[in-house]
């Protein structure tokens, strides 16, 4: 095949694996809580800067990474437990709420970090480029897709190998009757949205290690979440990896071939489904 | 609704009316008047730049150029304070209309600067069209600011588009014999009219064609595709990529994972190469040439001085947008030295500045148009190269001498062709109208340093 | 009864004296501001009716607004139409815009509703700020000017100060009396108890289309200001961090007062002026307010005062601001 196609691929896996990590954490929200974490881009851009920062003072890209996504966890763990809660049954303040954090996190950025684009640096040992089927690639964008399978294999583990998994599973099906058997729903809750906040981190650790990081893209990274998870279906994880595999090939190639249409052509696919199957293409009826 | 709700909220508006009227304490006149407030011996420069976003590293170092112009005349000229107020459009327009209508009809400012993108340019320029207060763009460089949307308010002392670039194209198309080109560029005017430029340049001295492939600037930092699409077999002499700031770092690092350094020579904008941006480019982007007014290796008196202050102050050596505002803020303050501090005539003070000495400009000596207001000055051609400790610069190899904003076209034949765009000029040599590619050749090509 | 009354006119005539002889003893910034308040105020309008009376939380108003703008900016900058005819095709097409989105969001639940007229504010956005050779990307459609009318040039701050002040009244009496007409008070129904309502065999879709459509209407008068106004039109307008700015507003006033938005506007465009002055922080503090205002008082400022009024919070207050609804109790 022609060399630059099997670029357009790997480039659209690449970026498949950022999406997926971006929407896995998102549509269990979801799908459990009807809540949409309108903070979510905010969390990636905070957790690719906190990540960021830690690569400039240890030059520890993985540490970077982990400190990231752990820094966002505890942040989304205390805005849940102490904020989220109290608003708890309308969905409306819930959501005005994470829209409210998102703007301060945004603002706050400004203040700590450069306020222009700024990209982790990947040491050169994670780095290198990699000669395959007679192109040159490298390989730190197979680790990424790497670490994103990886992630998309511990979340399938978790999801439907243990009783928490099975406890947010069924939520996900029917929220009164989970709490009616006994089962702590509010303990859930907080489990997945801590859960979804450590993947932004970790997604924006990653994502800003090959793309950029500014004042502007957590709007940017939102839409990117909301059509991924519109796209694959609310609370499905499956739905996140077709439709991330789907949307990623899309901005590749939409680049390649229509650059000037490039983000405006992933919410056709987003579009289509909202007009024949509103809830996603493996989601279940809301 | 309760009546007493409605109560409290017309207490509301009445407590809004009286704020307004605190908040304008001194007495005006009509509406569209502003009148400055150098009666209390203090002239006010209003400066609106792009503190936050994709350009903000040029907004800061142009704040920075224009304080070292300040502080050495101890923030005083023609016997008055000057007071300088910053405003953060973050490199949006609409807000750069704001500010700009903040700045002249709240802050009653005598003169308004800054401005880096060209776009802000345009839009400010459009509002201060019938102001009446001196505009003096800095760092923003579209061309119509001094050519079809000019007015006799402005004065730019720095640079246009197309100027660096007419001489860069036509330089690669005469003396390096290239004949075709690969553009990448950032879809909004200042890239077109960089392109514009570089196209005029390129096809009068004998090129063939300039391909050109636009993406929107600021939602795309991914441009692996793009290279990867670059068709290495169609006889493409070099690749010239058209765009600055956070994404030149992403394409510039990505073309060399993608492994392209050496397949194929890079050219850049003026802007692509410049620091602190090239010290987080890849170090094996050695020998890629672009152009510019600046390099980073004169050393000239003039330029030395400059240098050694700005290094003092800020610790780092400046490059083109800090140069370009601190000799536009010397100009300024020239001039007001040049009417004794009295600049309730802005036409008289418009006047001086056009008379202002340039020849002692850092970056080389500038003289100014007096009918377009723009800049006649030196084009450098800068090869990026890595000193002995292996940080990249940009080194100068070529001068090219009083080239202006029109290059070797004639003003009117120049202006009646269209707005540099997306689609023209025209990518292919051929469609272009034969009297753009006749005009003679002025260029002269000094090697770098006398 | 003469006598409970009579301040109370006074005070609205008052205001209304102030406000029509704004121009004439404020500068010219705080005209500008007060311009700013109403095309805001419509937008904020726009999207508190369909929250306060229709229950649903929309993304897409801002695009509505830019909406016109831009056909102002295409048919009546560069293509010469003259006024009114790019206001018109402007509303026209919000208002079919508005249809089209409103018959395929409308059905869904109220969270996917938001995320869906939020992914096609995003697609209005992404397509003006990538599409050069029609809508001119990230640097806009500059230039536009405001008509000249029956002899008044609108280009003059007063002027258009009085013309959009004119209009905003209007607007604001028009739509009080859709809130309060038959129409209004069966959006209300749906709002409450949509089941119920369609068991009472109202079309409960198609009553959420009609809303969908008035805000939007409301969201391009704004824009139509605003643009002239502005004198440019660039796919910031329209970003998402504009629309999280005027959702802000109507909750900050109360989405379930009517007169909720146009108060969260005020305060809001206010603060922005006064805290621009001192530091760029204006969105922490903004987010900071809003946090306070949903944990604490849901229901905004408008909420708040109502609750002190009917004795629910800080008694003392009460006393102060409402003597006479403490001392009736």
């Amino acid at each position: 095949m022609d060399a630059k196609i099997l670029i357009f691929i790997l480039n659209g896996l690449t970026q498949a694996a950022i999406l997926f990590v971006l929407g896995s954490g998102l549509t269990l929200a979801f799908g459990l809580m009807r809540v949409v974490n309108m903070a979510h881009g905010a969390f990636y851009l905070l957790g690719g800067y906190i990540g960021y920062s830690v690569v400039k003072a240890t030059g520890n890209w993985p540490l970077a990474v982990i400190a990231g996504g752990l820094s966002i966890a505890l942040l989304g763990f205390i805005f849940e437990r102490f904020m989220l809660v109290r608003v708890r049954g309308g969905d409306l303040p819930e959501t005005l709420l994470t829209v409210a954090i998102s703007m301060i996190i945004a603002d706050l950025a400004v203040v700590f970090w450069p306020p222009q684009p700024i990209t982790l640096n990947v040491p050169a040992s994670l780095n290198f480029p990699v000669q395959v089927l007679g192109i040159t690639y490298p390989s730190f964008r197979f680790i990424l897709m790497g670490i994103s399978v990886l992630i998309a294999v511990s979340l399938y583990l978790i999801l439907y190998k243990t009783k928490l998994g099975a406890a947010v599973r069924a939520g996900v099906d029917d929220r009164e009757t989970v709490s009616a058997l006994g089962v702590n729903i509010q303990v859930i809750y907080t489990v997945v949205f801590v859960l979804a906040a450590l993947l932004a981190g970790f997604a924006g650790v990653l994502g800003g290690s090959y793309l950029q990081l500014s004042p502007g893209s957590d709007t940017t990274i939102l839409t990117y979440s909301l059509v991924v998870i519109i796209l694959g279906g609310m609370g499905s994880l499956l739905g996140t990896v077709v439709s991330s595999l789907i949307l990623g090939q899309i901005l590749s190639f939409g680049l390649a071939y229509a650059p000037q249409y490039s983000y405006f052509l992933i919410f056709i696919p987003m579009a289509i489904v909202l007009a024949l199957r509103p809830q996603g293409l493996f989601g279940k009826q809301i | 609704m309760s009546r007493k709700l409605f109560s409290i909220f017309s207490t509301l508006i009445v407590v809004s009316m009286l704020l307004a009227a605190c908040a304008t304490a001194t007495p005006t006149t009509a509406p569209a008047e502003s009148k400055p407030a150098e009666s209390t011996g203090e002239i006010k420069i209003g400066f609106i730049s792009a503190f936050t976003g994709v350009f903000s590293s040029f907004g800061k170092m142009q704040k920075e150029g224009a304080e070292l112009a300040l502080e050495e005349v101890g923030y005083t000229a023609g016997g008055k304070k000057i007071t300088v107020i910053y405003e953060d459009d973050q490199l949006d327009n609409e807000q750069a209309v704001t500010k700009a209508k903040k700045l002249v009809e709240q802050d009653k400012v005598d003169i308004l600067t800054g401005l880096v993108s060209g776009d802000e340019g345009l839009t400010v320029g459009d509002y201060m069209k019938d102001k009446g207060i001196p505009l003096i763009p800095m760092y923003s460089a579209s061309e119509d600011m001094t050519m079809r949307s000019f007015f006799p308010m402005t004065v730019r002392a720095t640079w246009t588009g197309a100027q660096s670039m007419d001489v860069f194209g036509y330089w690669l198309a005469t003396e390096k014999g290239y004949k075709k080109i690969y553009m990448i560029g950032e879809d909004y005017s200042y890239p077109w009219n960089q392109a514009g430029g570089f196209k005029r340049g390129f096809c009068r001295g004998g090129g063939v064609e300039v391909k050109s492939v636009w993406f929107p600037p600021g939602t795309t930092s991914d441009f692996s595709s793009m290279i990867a699409a670059i068709p290495l077999d169609q006889g493409y002499d070099a690749v010239l990529y058209n765009g600055a700031g956070g994404d030149a770092v992403n394409f510039i690092k990505q073309w060399s994972e993608l492994g392209m350094v050496g397949k194929i020579p890079l050219l850049g904008q003026s802007n692509t190469f410049e620091k602190p941006d090239l010290d987080s480019m890849p170090k094996d982007i050695v020998g890629s040439l672009s152009p510019h007014h600046t390099a980073d290796d004169l050393n000239t008196p003039n330029w030395n001085a400059f240098k050694d202050a700005f290094v003092k102050k800020y610790g780092y050596s400046p490059s083109a947008a800090s140069e370009f505002a601190y000799m536009s803020m010397r100009m300024i303050l020239r001039a007001i030295e040049a009417v004794k501090g009295d600049v309730s005539d802005k036409a008289k003070l418009v006047d001086a500045m056009l008379k202002v000495d340039l020849s002692d400009t850092p970056r080389g000596p500038v003289a100014l148009d007096p009918t377009y207001h723009s800049a006649i000055e030196n084009v450098y051609i800068r090869e990026v190269t890595a000193d002995d400790k292996g940080a990249l610069y940009n080194k100068g190899i070529l001068t090219v001498k009083n080239v202006s904003q029109f290059g070797p076209y004639d003003p009117a034949l120049y202006m009646s062709q269209p707005i540099d765009g997306n689609t023209y000029p025209p990518d292919l040599c051929a469609d272009f109208p034969a009297e753009m590619l006749q005009a003679a050749n002025i260029y002269e090509y000094l090697p770098f340093g006398k | 009864m003469q006598n409970k009354n009579l301040p109370r006119i006074l005070l609205l005539v008052a205001i209304a004296v102030l406000l029509v002889l704004l121009p004439l003893y404020a500068g010219q910034y705080t005209i500008t501001t007060f311009i700013r308040i109403l095309y805001f105020g419509f937008l904020a309008l726009s999207i508190g009716f369909l929250i306060g009376q229709g229950g649903m939380v929309s993304f897409t108003q801002t695009a509505f607004f830019g909406f016109t703008g831009y056909v102002i900016g295409l048919l009546g900058l560069e293509r010469g139409l003259a006024f009114p005819l790019p206001e018109l095709l402007g509303l026209a097409g919000v208002l079919l815009t508005a249809l089209l989105l409103g018959m395929v969001a409308v059905r869904a639940y109220k969270i996917v509703f938001l995320m869906i007229t939020l992914a096609f504010g995003q697609i209005f956005w992404a397509f003006a700020q990538q599409n050069t050779s029609l809508l001119h990307g990230w640097a806009g459609i500059r230039g536009i000017r405001p008509p000249v009318l029956l002899g008044i040039d609108f280009y003059n701050t007063a002027n258009f100060y009085w013309g959009a002040l004119v209009l905003f009244v209007l607007g604001l009496y028009l739509l009080w009396r859709i809130t309060k007409s038959p129409f209004g008070l069966v959006l209300n129904g749906t709002r409450e108890s949509p089941r119920r309502m369609a068991a009472l065999g109202y079309p409960v879709y198609w009553i959420r289309v009609v809303a969908f459509l008035i805000s939007a209407f409301y969201a391009g008068l704004g824009g139509i200001l605003a643009a002239y106004n502005t004198g440019i039109i660039t796919p910031t307008t329209i970003q998402l961090s504009r629309t999280i700015w005027v959702l802000l507003m109507v909750i900050l006033g109360g989405a379930s007062y009517f007169w909720g938005p146009v108060v969260g506007t005020i305060v809001v465009v206010w603060l922005d002026v006064l805290v621009s002055g001192i530091t760029g922080r204006f969105n922490t503090i903004i987010g900071i307010i809003f946090v306070i205002t949903v944990l604490f008082s849901p229901n905004g400022l408008l909420g708040l005062l109502d609750d002190i009024r009917r004795g629910e919070k800080f008694p003392k207050i009460r006393k102060f601001l409402f003597p006479k609804a403490a001392s009736g109790e």
